[in-house]
């Protein structure tokens, strides 16, 4: 209960700086790809530049969270997959303009394209899982492990 | 409603606000703040699976709100439009529509197969300085980069 909460909010903060830097809008990311501004990269190396150095800081001193136990990074190497589907998410993202959380905001914006966006996003993630018996928790990123209930 | 947000926040404003909200979901629960994963979630609720984590869903809906807050109520409130605006100049409604809808398709295939997308490998992963996350990374800036510029190309530099 309480970590669906946390969730929310999360997703709200989150939700709320992709609207305000307007990367919600297919013309930011496209500009973006076309290289006619640096802005998202910038925004995308400032969120590394400040998070990395902190979740280092904070593993290094065996933080305990408060649902999730002692505070984990995850690395791994890349394997073929990673490059596969990285290679084909760059090419549907530069079509669409947009990627999962972006698409949500286009919609919230009031852009009624987003709502062609978001299903074939559904889709997309659907297809990959009816080829293959796929892990429960694909789609997170890097991660040990999927915290699903309060502690 | 209210018009108390500027237009576009700097990039020195947001990207540092993002790196504390990643920050902060590793501090509270040990997770990435990955995008991809919570549509896997939210589609495994509606089709009524025994295993979703419920979190998941709520912070798809959660992103959801938040850019209504931000787009309809701290600022003037935008109006129901199109969106694309930079591809309907270019294209028809008729030709956006697909062209849209194909590429969704594309990335969310894609995401699922490297395990995360911009957010959950591209920033999530990088910052934890995981090798997989940075050729993820690397690799969808490079293609995308790439296909923009074929498409450019192919509509004679229009788009």
């Amino acid at each position: 209960m309480r970590l669906n909460i946390i969730g929310l909010l999360f997703g709200i903060a989150f939700g709320g700086v992709l609207a305000a830097s307007n990367l919600h809008e297919y013309d930011t990311i496209h500009a973006m790809l076309r290289l006619d501004e640096f802005d998202v990269f910038w925004f995308m190396a400032s969120a590394i530049a400040v998070s990395a150095p902190l979740l280092y800081l904070l593993e290094r001193r065996g933080m305990n969270t408060p649902f999730g136990g002692e505070l984990s990074l995850s690395r791994s190497m890349p394997e073929k997959h990673h490059l596969q589907g990285g290679a084909l998410f760059g090419i549907g993202w530069a079509i669409a303009g947009t990627c999962p959380a972006p698409a949500l905001v286009m919609v919230s914006s009031g852009a009624v394209l987003g709502l062609v966006a978001i299903p074939g996003i559904f889709l997309g993630l659907h297809l990959r899982e009816r080829q293959q018996q796929s892990d429960q928790h694909v789609g997170d990123g890097e991660h040990r492990m999927a915290v699903t209930a309060d502690h | 409603m209210f018009d108390v947000l500027p237009d576009r926040l700097a990039w020195y404003t947001g990207g540092p606000i993002l790196g504390l909200l990643i920050v902060g979901l590793f501090v509270v629960a040990n997770q990435p703040l990955g995008a991809s994963g919570a549509y896997v979630q939210t589609s495994g609720l509606i089709r009524r699976r025994s295993d979703v984590v419920v979190w998941r869903v709520w912070y798809f809906v959660g992103l959801f709100v938040g850019g209504l807050l931000v787009t309809q109520v701290f600022r003037e409130g935008a109006e129901i439009r199109s969106g694309y605006d930079a591809m309907r100049d270019v294209f028809p409604l008729w030709a956006t529509i697909p062209l849209v809808f194909g590429g969704a398709t594309l990335l969310g295939y894609g995401a699922a197969v490297a395990g995360g997308c911009t957010s959950g490998h591209g920033m999530c992963g990088t910052a934890q300085r995981s090798p997989a996350s940075m050729a993820v990374t690397a690799t969808f800036m490079a293609t995308a980069i790439l296909t923009t510029f074929v498409l450019r190309i192919a509509t004679g530099g229009d788009l």
